[in-house]
């Protein structure tokens, strides 16, 4: 097995390691939080509202983590099976069967299933949003027939690359701020606390400097040999996906800054012999079957990059901003429309142009794609990202094809024949360049 | 082509002929615009004398190409309509307009542009939520995109031309609403395979040739002689992008009678009207953010107030069972399925729940289903 054999050779961070523990106290704080009458929230990665819940001591519970986890932990196919039975489409997003498969496991049994961490305490509120997917408020819809909770979803809106960002930045804030508000009034009325905007904006500032030391950690990366394996950096997004804000949080981005320093100061990479710089350029990770990643190490590939999970990109606050509100539905703009200028003016693709910008930057030798047969959102693309790119850059792509969470959909021995074929052919064009 | 004077005969003739058509069209100098969905705002389209074309695919042939440069976790229909285009058959579209309604629909312009650039596209950010806040936003995207209209065409959308465009596709709701109502005498006075081929023939024609259609046809059905039809299990069919009257007709050939729809390419494209105000883009920004029943939209409430309008048209049209009809790979509609079945099961419907490809090449299966399903509704 890839998993047990492959994964010694890699030399892994002690911060992706410090990770797991992270997410145990993450659901532990979650139960316990409910059990003593802290409102407990089902939440969605992305969704902008982050500083919100934290301000207002509404403890998140990331269902789609939870999704992930438990494909990690091969404990996901009884609620696979669960929420198909249940009539759920097996082409749906693998987190959201894994969790409507959970919840409807509950309200048969009256409690939650034994599963890893305890699994999701029963929520307050469902909060989803429109970003990214389609998923993330329909999942929460469908569990409104199971579980008798309020809903509330927000647009989080990203704009167009062909607009001009300047003809557009007004309304699209001001309608991301007027969505958040409507979140907080939610908040307001279901907790019965006041949102606190100093707390609020005290709590951004943290966030963002949690972010900064990242988005520097990541630029350690650039660096050869590459000093973080693929599986770190599938790991060491969790704390600000899913614990922004907190003081750990940013003690966390602090220490795997210095870690990373360290490595590259001391030229310390994650395999003996790195021979090809891979990006993740599409696509969720296969989370049942992590191990693969340590394969590609053992045949001296490492993966300097990835965008499934990428830091955010810089934001600097502005200092005359002092509603919290404005200034986060600013952040969601300026964040989003990054490199839309560049993208408009080259590529017309912001997913494009990220590619080509990392490409040089953390010298790539080939892309590696995953088509997850339950996204759309992150599977959809990809053959065009592959060939958008190819008229800037000449570059191998792997497309591997499996889902974030089903393993039935994957085969390790099939996806190993491809990478072999694959670096071949990497090889081949290493020796030409 | 030869163009019949009666109304359901010409219908049929413009849908079987809806291609060349529209090249017809576009060498007579019509601008013809592509679009998909029902998000779409036609009416600023027609307000400039373009011609607004629903984007269709091909139920009765495989994808050829596009495979080659669309992955197959997509939707089918999306799939087919992308493979039209790489194989040339949508050549006399001078442009294509793509609203954010799903996530198929957030992607597939970049790629269509990449492989099949067009003189004019255009990106519409709908949003996803309701409410005052989102209408005003869609108002502010619906002026760009009338600028950009404007700038294609070289001329400004007075506000009693875009008045006049509201209106005549207003017209047409309504007239399509007067022909759904003849459907729920029993037997019905038209049958659905004959709607859906009206409906199938108005997404390919300017809006005042189809109200001159409609017309015809609502004069067709009023004078009718009278036949002898024996009544027939009275279903309802619920979905995305059913474009195709063949899957209509092969419920029909099954032995039932489709009575009502809620279709993106049916009902739900027409049920509302436009309410016109003083003010006529926050009149469409409302109707486009509002009105519209498609499961893209997050409506808040439980499901009994969600489900409540299909509860009243299942009433309304007198109906005996469900047939929910959906594609692989549509999240939407996936999403709401199960919770959609088990309400109506509450209220007393018995439910077919298919999840098919965009395809008919393969009836025999689905006529099985079907067949079984119509027999229990007796």
């Amino acid at each position: 097995m890839a998993d047990n054999t492959d994964r010694k050779k890699e030399n892994r961070t002690q911060s992706a390691r410090n990770v797991r523990p992270l997410v145990e106290s993450m659901y532990l704080r979650a139960h316990q939080a409910r059990e003593r009458g802290q409102k407990v929230a089902y939440c969605m990665v992305m969704s902008q509202y982050d500083e919100i819940l934290a301000a207002m001591d509404i403890v998140p519970v990331w269902t789609e983590n939870y999704g992930g986890l438990c494909a990690a932990l091969g404990t996901a196919q009884p609620f696979l099976e669960k929420a198909e039975a249940e009539g759920y489409s097996n082409l749906i997003c693998g987190y959201a069967r894994t969790g409507l498969g959970f919840d409807i496991l509950r309200a048969e049994n009256g409690e939650a299933p034994q599963t890893p961490d305890g699994g999701m305490p029963m929520p307050d509120m469902l909060l989803g949003s429109s970003i990214g997917c389609d998923t993330r408020f329909k999942w929460y819809q469908a569990l409104g027939h199971y579980m008798d909770v309020p809903i509330y979803c927000i647009d989080v809106i990203v704009p167009p690359v062909t607009r001009n960002l300047y003809e557009i930045k007004d309304f699209y804030v001001k309608y991301q701020a007027e969505q958040l508000r409507g979140l907080v009034e939610f908040l307001e009325k279901t907790t019965g606390c006041q949102l606190d905007p100093d707390r609020l904006m005290s709590i951004i500032h943290r966030a963002e400097e949690a972010r900064h030391w990242w988005w520097e950690a990541q630029q350690l990366c650039r660096a050869i040999p590459a000093p973080m394996t693929a599986r770190d950096h599938f790991n060491i997004f969790v704390p600000h996906h899913f614990m922004i804000g907190e003081e750990a949080t940013l003690d966390f981005y602090k220490e795997l800054y210095q870690e990373l320093k360290d490595r590259v100061d001391s030229g310390i990479g994650v395999v003996d012999n790195e021979r090809y710089r891979l990006l993740f350029a599409g696509g969720l990770p296969p989370w049942h079957s992590m191990g693969i990643f340590s394969y590609f190490g053992s045949l001296g590939a490492v993966f300097p990059a990835q965008l499934a999970y990428p830091p955010p990109d810089p934001f600097i606050i502005p200092d005359n901003i002092n509603d919290p509100i404005e200034l986060m539905a600013l952040r969601s703009f300026e964040r989003f429309t990054y490199r839309w200028e560049q993208a408009h003016r080259g590529c017309g693709d912001f997913w494009v142009q990220h590619i080509l910008e990392l490409v040089p930057e953390f010298n790539i030798d080939g892309l590696v794609m995953h088509g997850v047969m339950s996204c759309r959102a992150t599977s959809m693309g990809q053959i065009y990202y592959q060939n958008a790119v190819q008229k800037y850059a000449k570059l191998k792509t792997l497309f591997i094809g499996s889902d974030i969470v089903d393993i039935r959909t994957y085969s390790e021995a099939q996806t190993k024949i491809q990478i072999d074929t694959f670096l071949e052919t990497v090889e081949t064009y290493k020796s030409n360049k | 082509m030869t163009i019949s004077s009666r109304g359901l005969e010409r219908a049929w003739e413009l849908y079987q002929d809806r291609l060349p058509y529209a090249r017809m069209m576009a060498s007579q100098g019509k601008k013809i615009i592509g679009y998909f969905c029902c998000y779409t705002p036609v009416e600023l389209m027609t307000a400039l004398d373009l011609v607004p074309y629903r984007i269709g695919g091909r139920t009765d042939e495989p994808v050829k190409e596009a495979d080659a440069y669309l992955e197959t976790c997509v939707c089918s229909y999306v799939r087919s309509a992308f493979d039209m285009a790489i194989c040339g058959e949508y050549d006399f579209l001078h442009g294509l307009v793509v609203p954010h309604t799903c996530d198929a629909m957030w992607r597939i312009l970049n790629i269509w542009k990449l492989h099949k650039p067009l003189d004019y596209t255009y990106f519409i950010e709908v949003p996803h939520m309701v409410g005052p806040s989102s209408c005003h936003f869609l108002e502010q995207e619906l002026k760009l995109f009338k600028n950009s209209l404007e700038q294609l065409v070289g001329r400004k959308i007075t506000d009693e031309a875009l008045r006049d465009a509201i209106d005549t596709h207003n017209r047409a709701r309504a007239l399509l609403q007067e022909i759904y109502q003849y459907r729920k005498a029993d037997p019905p006075l038209i049958s659905g395979t004959e709607i859906a081929r009206v409906l199938a023939a108005g997404r390919g024609i300017p809006v005042e040739e189809f109200n001159e259609l409609l017309l015809q046809v609502i004069h067709d059905i009023r004078t009718r002689e009278s036949e002898s039809r024996r009544k027939k299990p009275r279903v309802l069919i619920y979905g995305g992008e059913v474009d195709d009257p063949a899957i209509i007709e092969l419920i029909e050939e099954c032995g039932a009678a489709v009575v009502m729809d809620d279709l993106c390419t049916g009902s739900r494209s027409f049920w509302e009207p436009v309410n016109l105000k003083e003010n006529a883009m926050e009149s469409l920004a409302a109707h486009y953010v509002e009105d519209i029943r498609c499961p893209r939209t997050f409506r808040p409430g439980k499901p009994e107030e969600r489900f409540l309008y299909l509860l009243d048209f299942a009433r309304d049209f007198n109906v005996q069972g469900i047939i929910l009809y959906l594609y692989r790979f549509c999240d939407g509609h996936a999403l709401e399925a199960p919770g959609l079945k088990a309400y109506l099961n509450r209220k007393g419907f018995p439910v077919l729940h298919l999840e098919e490809e965009y395809t008919l090449l393969t009836k025999g299966q689905l006529r099985t289903r079907f067949q079984a399903f119509i027999e229990t509704l007796g």
